[in-house]
């Protein structure tokens, strides 16, 4: 068994190189392939049929109990050998139907036609309700891509295609969930026999229902039926192997598999029987109507296997046995006459039949052969379609329900026979005797002919000693029947006695050779009603439909405004938190003592001005000085809540982002512009409801419990494991350094987008921006004193402001350098650590950038990215050290004499080239004064390409994703017209 | 609870700035808004224990959550990384104050 599966998946692999190397002929070898699959699989289809039943597992995924797991059973035995032997028939005709010349052709059919059968066989005998959903998917896929692969005429079929099976597949992950939730396993045979079936009979409707419409999408059964007829536009291989033994039979399949839990569900029943027997009377009605011979093939799958799922929804022994000996029998015929109708189409160059010639006399071996298909799918003896017919009318009777429910049934089947016969009669008529036209036939080769007449030429000796496929079948039987049911004892033979289905039998024999005769009278009222309700327009009016639904969605959130984006997240916040309130007030524990302390009061007040402030100030600078006081308030409340590391972060991170701030604001209006009328109240109102919302959520679920275990772990056991004394940082850097890695990243990551976004910036005068531009608001125009005077000095040539700060800069800077070093270095034991000690030293570049008495670049220009670099890459190496201790990023500890040192000190350092780097890049390219226009030098774009390119004359010709050339060689420097030369 | 009411301030303040059209008012706004959910992270380890979690100076009973704090440090300099970013996205124009969207190149309806 699974070395028939490893074959086939090993010739799956191998299958692109073969057809390289052989082109068309890679049929051959494949079919070679699949009959030694088939072979290597008869000692488990003899272990099967002798009552034993063969299984293999392997752990897939051990956490949650999934295995890979096989278990041939009757069925599974069954459909493996349709799929094989089918499939070799299929591949040698592609050998010779494929274009010889045309590799491509080739080589997007072998590998999905393998891949193809490898799902099918994987679906079969998978003993994994997992596996089982997943090879579900991937036929789906492959018959998508089959479908597809046949020139741009396939492209919408194939897209409905998929819209049909995979809406099939999202019903069964549905019943595949439902059923892993509420039996615990998700083993096949295990959840089939559970006693959940038994006890609950809701769960068991809905999934019967869930499990039934699964496989109604991937067997083509009203409504889901139109994707079939579609699926034609693919390669007449394909539709012969899709229709007899792959996709189609994969619904037959899932309807036997599951019914040993649903076969006695009244839904399941109902469903299946009357779907089926609806579905094989209008697809047979559909099939009269066509003219195009595959077309009518299509319909007439369509309708075949509407019997067969009315026979599984029967469910009794009797009816399964006959659906299985159906399906191995439409098997056969329906491959057979797929590929006659390749030949026909080869020969013929058409398919239609009013356009043949009369191809009986031009073809009369094929003509024997497609009598002999024709003959078995309308049910006349002695084919095999007889036997099966025979069984599945008998089947019928069975129904459950009162009596005469199964003679309805039984009534059903036999108009559905007769318009069988009608159709397959239409094929052999308008195929070979009715054509006047005298078209060219072209001489078809040897290797079509015999592939196609093969399925149905083998289906006649077992017609004749139709008590072989006792056994199989029985198996199988027993595989789809309720356990513990008695012993199916099915025996297929061409004579019962003169029984019901007999008489059945004759009569529409009969009726059908009167409509036989009459046809000329006939078929032209069918085919006239046939254009009307198109399956094909339904789905394109539902997916026109969809949309437009997606184009209205879109608009709700198609703006540019802060509001149609912010408003619905805040009060959806909003109303989560009032929902939780209102639901839990009423059971919260109470507040701890001594939440609320004198000076949280003293915040509170101090907060709620700078909040006043920065909210409605009109004035940027007004603002920001607000903004820097909520900071600074906020910090020292940090500091009292007993978190100095967070406190000094929060109040070097102020600092050096209030000084971001004024490098922005330069080239900013000094005010706000006026906000618009209606969105102020708006505005206003949100933002109360969503500041209510957080300050109750703050106040019902903080502050009500006790330390947590965890806490008590980090004080208690983990910090002496880590041996330090800081807490705080030995999470970062020890317990949760993965989170710090990701922050660092996150850092480096940021410092990169500066830059592109940087780069995007307009060069002033090469590239002006338009005079009529809405947005353009000029430099403010400061009330300065005249040139010469003291003030005007002051501004327009800054080094005599800046001396001072540049004396202050060289005698702090080491001393912040020395602060730097000792705060990082004490991290483990007191506040400090790697984060602390960055923006320590990310201060030493802010005062040295100030200090200068015009812009220019702190460092090489390339410094940063490189430092951001190390940074990263750092961490990552000490992380991988940390693999030796077991897990990424596990600190190692060593001593050198006293000293106690680990690695995670290195990871700091990591962070620290990090957080510098950020800085670095973040002064240099905000801090040019592009638009100030009171100095000449280096300017924005200039300096953004420097951050990569490294030093540059001037700013370069291109931008980033102005053109597709990329910085380099070729492009000029604007300022000097030469070439860059890196 | 005291800093429940502060909370609810930087919110109200955050989500006012952040529904303005300047994109300084809204890097102001995100800005209160994680000053806020800072303090909403570091009172979810309860105030009413708050010594420094700094073994050689506090008892462990004593002594403040230090998980909530590791997250607030990693959140600070999150947060400054992203007010970077957005000062950054205020400059590219001419003007941060933008009343007229920016060609984007493509058709909002079909």
């Amino acid at each position: 068994m699974l070395w028939t599966l490893l074959l086939v998946a090993v010739a799956l692999v191998v299958s692109p190189a073969l057809v390289v190397a052989t082109g068309r002929r890679t049929g051959w070898l494949l079919a070679v392939v699949f009959l030694a699959a088939a072979a290597l699989f008869t000692p488990t289809a003899l272990a099967v049929w002798s009552g034993n039943i063969p299984t293999w597992s392997m752990p897939w995924i051990p956490e949650l109990g999934v295995d890979l797991s096989l278990r041939a059973d009757g069925l599974g035995v069954v459909f493996t050998y349709m799929a094989l032997l089918i499939g070799a028939v299929v591949l040698t005709y592609s050998a010779s139907y494929l274009p010889p010349s045309n590799r491509r052709r080739s080589m997007s059919f072998y590998p999905i036609m393998v891949a193809f059968t490898v799902a099918m066989i994987g679906l079969v005998l998978t003993d994994n309700l997992l596996v089982l959903f997943v090879a579900w998917e991937l036929t789906s896929l492959a018959s998508f891509l089959l479908i597809g692969r046949s020139g741009a005429g396939a492209e919408a079929p194939s897209m409905r295609t998929l819209l049909l099976t995979f809406t099939g597949g999202l019903f069964l992950l549905a019943a595949v969930g439902a059923m892993w939730a509420r039996t615990g396993t998700t083993v096949l045979s295990e959840v089939l026999t559970h006693g959940v079936w038994d006890t609950d009979p809701l769960f068991t409707g809905a999934m019967a229902l869930l499990v039934a419409l699964a496989a109604m999408t991937k067997s083509a059964q009203f409504p889901f039926h139109v994707w079939l007829p579609d699926a034609m536009a693919a390669a007449t291989p394909v539709s012969a192997y899709l229709h007899a033994a792959a996709v189609v039979k994969a619904g037959i399949f899932l309807l036997m598999r599951f019914s040993p839990a649903f076969a006695d569900v009244p839904i399941w029943n109902a469903l299946l029987i009357c779907i089926g027997l609806f579905t094989s009377l209008f697809g047979g009605y559909l099939a009269i109507g066509q003219d195009d011979l595959k077309r009518l093939m299509a319909y007439s799958t369509v309708s075949q296997l509407g019997l067969i799922v009315a026979a599984v929804g029967v469910g009794t022994a009797f009816a399964l046995g006959a659906a299985v000996v159906h399906t191995i029998t439409h098997a056969l015929f329906k491959s057979g006459l797929f590929m006659v109708v390749g030949v026909i189409d080869r020969a013929t160059g058409t398919r239609d039949v009013r356009r043949l010639p009369h191809l009986a006399r031009a073809m009369p071996a094929m003509f024997v052969v497609t009598v002999l298909g024709a003959a078995s799918m309308a049910g006349v003896p002695p084919m095999l379609g007889f036997i099966s017919k025979e069984g599945l009318l008998g089947a019928m009777r069975q129904a459950p329900g009162p009596i005469f429910n199964g003679w309805i049934a039984f009534a059903v089947m036999t108009i559905s026979a007769v318009v069988t016969f009608t159709y397959t009669a239409k094929i052999v008529t308008g195929g070979y005797i009715d054509g006047d036209s005298d078209r060219e036939v072209m001489p078809v080769s040897l290797g079509l002919r015999i592939s196609s007449a093969l399925p149905i030429v083998l289906g006649l000796p077992l017609a004749l000693a139709a008590g072989l496929l006792d056994i199989p079948v029985n198996a199988a039987t027993t595989a789809a029947n309720t356990p513990g049911s008695p012993e199916p004892h099915v025996h297929l033979a061409l004579w019962h006695g003169i029984t019901p289905e007999l008489i059945a039998t004759a009569v529409v024999i009969g009726i059908g050779i009167v409509i036989l005769a009459r046809r000329t009278a006939l078929h032209p009222h069918i085919e006239r009603r046939r254009a009307a309700g198109d399956g094909t327009t339904a789905i394109n009016r539902l997916y026109t439909l969809a949309g437009a639904m997606g184009r209205l969605v879109n608009r709700m959130a198609n703006s540019d405004s802060p509001t149609r984006h912010l408003a619905f997240i805040a009060l959806g916040l909003t109303a989560v938190i009032g929902l939780g309130a209102a639901h839990s007030h009423d059971k919260l524990p109470p507040l701890q003592d001594g939440v609320s302390q004198p000076l949280d009061a003293l915040f509170l007040v101090l907060m709620t001005g700078a909040v006043i402030v920065v909210c409605t100030s009109n004035s940027r600078l007004g603002a920001t000085v607000a903004l820097s006081t909520i900071g600074i308030v906020g910090t020292t409340q940090i500091f009292s809540l007993g978190a100095p590391d967070v406190g000094l972060t929060q109040l070097l991170v102020e600092s050096l982002t209030v000084i971001v701030i004024m490098l922005v604001l330069q080239k900013l209006p000094l005010t706000f512009g006026k906000p618009g009328k209606n969105r102020r109240p708006s505005a206003l109102a949100i933002a109360l409801l969503t500041g209510t919302a957080a300050g109750v959520a703050t106040h019902l679920f903080n502050g009500r419990r006790f330390p947590s275990g965890t806490s008590r772990y980090y004080l208690g056991s983990g910090a002496q494991e880590a041996g330090g004394e800081n807490v705080t940082n030995l999470i970062l850097v020890e317990f949760r350094a993965l989170d710090t890695f990701g922050e660092l990243a996150v850092l480096g990551m940021t410092a990169v987008s500066v830059i592109a976004i940087i780069s995007t910036v307009r060069h002033r005068h090469l590239d002006p921006p338009p005079k009529k531009d809405r947005s353009y608001v000029p430099a403010p125009k400061i009330p300065l004193q005249g040139p010469g005077t003291l003030a005007y000095r002051a501004v327009t040539q800054a080094w005599g402001n800046a001396v001072h700060m540049q004396m202050l800069v060289n005698l702090s800077t080491p001393m912040i350098g020395l602060l730097s070093l000792w705060l990082f270095w004490r991290g483990h034991n007191a506040p400090g650590g790697g984060f602390v000690a960055a923006l320590v030293g990310s201060c030493i570049v802010a005062m040295v950038y100030l200090a200068t008495s015009r812009d220019r670049q702190i460092g090489p220009p390339k410094l940063p990215l490189r430092l951001i670099t190390a940074g990263i890459v750092i961490a990552l190496v000490i992380g991988g050290v940390g693999f030796i201790k077991g897990s990424f990023l596990a600190p190692l500890h060593f001593y050198i004499g006293e000293v106690h040192l680990t690695t995670s000190l290195i990871f700091d350092v990591g962070i620290y080239l990090a957080v510098l780097g950020l800085m670095l890049v973040t002064f240099n390219l905000l801090g040019t004064s592009a638009s100030t226009a009171l100095q000449r030098g280096e300017q924005t774009r200039e300096r953004a390409d420097e951050a990569v390119e490294g030093e540059l004359p001037g700013p370069m010709d291109t931008s980033r994703g102005e053109r597709p050339i990329r910085y380099g060689r070729g492009t000029r420097i604007l300022s000097t017209g030469r070439e860059y030369r890196p | 609870m005291i800093i429940s009411i502060t909370v609810g301030v930087l919110v109200a303040g955050g989500i006012y700035l952040m529904l303005q059209r300047s994109m300084v008012r809204t890097a102001f706004g995100v800005s209160l808004l994680s000053h806020a959910a800072n303090l909403a992270i570091l009172t979810s380890g309860v105030p009413a224990w708050r010594e420094d979690p700094i073994l050689n100076v506090t008892t462990p009973d004593q002594a403040a959550d230090p998980l909530p704090q590791a997250f607030v440090l990693t959140a600070i300099v999150i947060t400054m990384a992203s007010t970077i970013l957005m000062l950054a996205l205020s400059v590219i124009g001419h003007n941060d104050d933008l009343l007229r969207a920016p060609e984007s190149g493509e058709s909002h309806r079909p």
